[in-house]
């Protein structure tokens, strides 16, 4: 059949219609094949943020804060570009790292080092910016300024080979429900390429889930949702691991096993980046933290030398007369407070009070024939240094 | 979690860190591996599946079967199961129905891994987010695809040997023509035989008994454009497709579902809705495109054109499309055997691949940069 199509005079011409077509058709590929052109380029470095260059950008309102928040306004920036380069490197670089959305700045001016093969916290109350903070570390969101780097690596301009030996978890972990644990594995290996597929059972049974591979997540319990999101970290067989509160919905027992595979993974030398807004978390599982809030980082450095220099020296001293006692060490004029209790009293010595103090003190009541049956120093956690560091910042407000 | 769960504590064997170089990220075509495993992700969805298999399958299986079976059964109340009318209309029933299964499967694919909080997952391996994309392409494809060739093969073997006789020559009002002629073919004949021509064909007022070629000649001349829409159209509806016809309803089949998978899959990346885009991509495919090609909107018809189920029904093939009375549409070839199921002008050959063209890469293009550059 060779007929041919009777076309009305005048529906040949280039009329409006396939004007606008061949407009749309050929601007549309040119526009998306500069966006795709400019996007398998590398990346642009981001330019490091000046003070002189940050545009006035409105600050949350404090008041808008939840009343569980501690109010930190305008904290002092520490600089950590003065700490020691370990021999390692830095497992995570930032510098003037900050991440805005719209009005609301989530990441201000981030000045992070992390060392290799350190468990380190990033810790922080809800809304703090943490979660912000490794979303942009990890490219899941772009910056709007500051340079990063992970393991040496920068990124977003070098992101694919830094990622290949990164692992996180970033908020819940969260599995297409309808696969078993092992396809959801499968779907990762095979994005991550190389050998990840061949730790799928490795992983699964590190996490204890290789009996339950083959069910759908969907009937996975939260505790093993999380495991199997560590699972997933460990397909990358990761130098880095970035956990963002992984203890969010687990029960004790959970957070026991959770925070023992932490620990063993920290012991693996690997570099733990571990996120949450659970101090005594942090403190159990970390060796090194950072405090943030308001999206800065306002202290940073090993838990021990943080609250060594955080402040005085609370000793508990177990005596008898322990009136005549207080009214002694007042007199003396040695202590910064002293208090009553229950079977003694508390002595609070100065700031940067040494442990001959504490002799000193001791000494003194033997003395005055006070019998002394013990001196306890009193271990001041990570709990009691946030909350001076908070309150003498809400003070400076 | 509970007690009875292994502890999280105990020794494996995963490998110690640093020991393995990079693996070759970062190029922006899919492997094998990724498209086998976004397949499975998608294959494994069962209502999904279930959907296509109702939409795309189901409606010629009961059909057929049930024709089979009543012929079966009692074949002389019941005529053969396969005729070229019923081959027509489950055709382009699947075409319908397929564009729609197709575009749901493509929001599916577009919008599960956001919507199951993976995509964070999968952009975290480092993976090329084009990459990532590309690979639903394939993946959706290999569902779709093998599904429609199935059915349609189903239509095809069911018409072929379980069908009524095709007829050696087409009843042109009432006149028994030879089929396979063109339209030249057409006039020679009915010049050979004035007196057939002259009773039976609608050609005015004439003495039939009398008449020779020289006197009716003018008159098939004249009419010949109509009389062959006609013949066309008798001998379409009386016969079936010849297997390369069948061939190129196939092909055409596939373009149709395959155009809807992938604008679903743009439309759901884009969107990041799978309702919404189902919803949008359904409403343009029953309710949109019928209109725009049935009626000629004034100043406005090169925009009809624009819609793509205006170009794909131009390019209808011609044993879906019997001739209109109607609009400029009808009995023609436009392109690859196509004859256009229009209620309006047809546009240019080039127009019409130019708007499949557009759509298919268009939305691909879309998709992919709405991938690239969402926040995951």
């Amino acid at each position: 059949m060779n007929a041919i199509v009777a076309v009305p005079a005048g529906q040949h011409h280039i009329g409006f219609g396939v004007l606008l077509l061949a407009i749309l058709v050929l601007g549309g590929l040119g526009w998306g094949a500069t966006r795709l052109v400019g996007r398998t380029r590398s990346l642009r470095p981001l330019s490091p943020r000046t003070p002189s260059a940050e545009p006035a950008v409105p600050r949350p309102d404090p008041s808008q804060q939840s009343a569980t928040e501690p109010a930190l306004a305008t904290p002092p920036r520490r600089a950590p570009a003065s700490l020691p380069r370990p021999d390692g490197g830095w497992a995570v670089e930032t510098h003037g790292l900050t991440k805005r959305f719209g009005p609301t700045v989530a990441v201000d001016g981030v000045e992070l080092l992390v060392p290799r093969g350190s468990a380190f916290g990033y810790l922080g109350p809800n809304g703090a910016g943490k979660t912000t903070l490794i979303r942009t570390l990890l490219g899941l969101t772009k910056a709007n300024a500051g340079t990063m780097s992970l393991l040496g690596t920068p990124v977003p301009a070098d992101r694919r080979t830094a990622l290949a030996r990164v692992g996180a978890i970033v908020d819940e972990p969260r599995f297409h429900p309808h696969l078993t644990g092992r396809d959801n594995l499968r779907l990762l290996a095979a994005a991550r390429g190389g050998d990840a597929g061949q730790r799928i059972d490795p992983s699964l049974a590190r996490v204890g889930l290789a009996d339950r591979a083959g069910d759908k997540v969907a009937t996975y319990s939260m505790g093993m949702r999380q495991r199997l999101g560590v699972a997933a970290c460990l397909l990358a067989d990761p130098e880095l691991l970035m956990l963002d509160e992984p203890m969010n919905g687990l029960d004790p027992a959970g957070m026991h096993e959770m925070r023992a595979m932490i620990a063993s993974l920290a012991d693996e030398g690997r570099t733990v980046v571990l996120s949450s807004h659970l101090l005594d978390e942090v403190e159990r599982t970390c060796d090194a933290v950072a405090i943030v809030d308001h999206g800065r980082v306002i202290r940073q450095g090993p838990i021990d030398e943080l609250i060594r220099g955080a402040g005085a020296m609370v000793v508990e001293v177990d005596c008898a007369e322990p009136v005549r006692a207080k009214q002694l060490i007042d007199e003396a004029g040695i202590a910064a407070g002293t208090a009553l209790a229950h079977t003694g009293l508390t002595v609070t010595l100065p700031a940067g009070a040494s442990r001959e103090a504490v002799a000193d003190l001791n000494r003194r009541l033997v003395r005055a024939e006070i019998d002394v049956y013990g001196l306890r120093e009193v271990q001041t956690s990570l709990e009691d240094w946030f909350l001076s560091v908070t309150s003498r910042l809400g003070e400076a407000s | 979690m509970t007690t009875t769960e292994p502890s999280l504590s105990e020794a494996g064997s995963a490998p110690a860190p640093g020991r393995r170089g990079t693996p070759a990220l970062g190029a922006w075509l899919p492997t094998w591996n990724l498209i086998t495993t976004k397949n499975l992700e998608i294959r494994k969805r069962r209502g999904l599946m279930i959907t296509m298999v109702v939409l795309i399958v189901l409606p010629t299986v009961l059909v057929l079967g049930l024709r089979l079976l009543f012929h079966a059964v009692d074949p002389h109340s019941y005529g053969p199961a396969g005729t070229p009318a019923l081959f027509s209309q489950l055709t382009n029933l699947m075409a319908e129905f397929g564009f729609i299964a197709a575009a749901a499967l493509g929001a599916a694919a577009g919008t599960t891994d956001l919507s199951d909080g993976v995509f964070r997952h999968l952009v975290i391996t480092g993976r090329s987010r084009l990459a990532l994309y590309l690979a639903r392409i394939p993946a959706g494809l290999a569902i779709t695809i093998p599904l429609v060739a199935l059915v349609f093969a189903m239509n095809c073997l069911v018409t072929s040997y379980q069908g009524t006789p095709s007829a050696t020559s087409v009843g042109l009002y009432g006149v028994n023509v030879p089929e396979h002629l063109d339209q030249a073919g057409l006039q020679t004949w009915l010049l050979q035989h004035p007196q057939q021509a002259a009773s039976g064909l609608p050609i005015g007022p004439v003495n039939t008994n009398a008449i020779t070629p020289a006197q009716i000649r003018p008159v098939i001349e004249k009419n010949i454009a109509s009389l062959y829409d006609n013949y066309v159209a008798d001998e379409i509806s009386g016969s079936n497709p010849a297997v390369n016809e069948m061939a190129k309803i196939g092909l055409w089949l596939e373009l149709e579902v395959g155009i809807g998978f992938l604008v679903g899959l743009g439309l759901g990346s884009l969107t990041g809705q799978r309702t919404t885009t189902t919803i949008v991509l359904i409403a343009l495919e029953i309710i949109v495109t019928p209109v725009l090609a049935h009626a000629q909107i004034p100043y406005f018809i090169n925009g009809q054109r624009l819609v793509i189920g205006i170009a794909m029904d131009q390019l209808r093939p011609a044993a879906l499309a019997p001739g209109t009375s109607a609009g400029g549409g009808g009995p023609g070839h436009v392109l690859f055997g196509g004859r256009g199921a229009l209620g309006i002008p047809p546009m240019p050959t080039w127009a019409m691949i130019s708007v499949i063209v557009g759509w298919i890469v268009g939305w691909s293009v879309i998709g992919a940069w709405r991938m690239m550059t969402r926040d995951a």
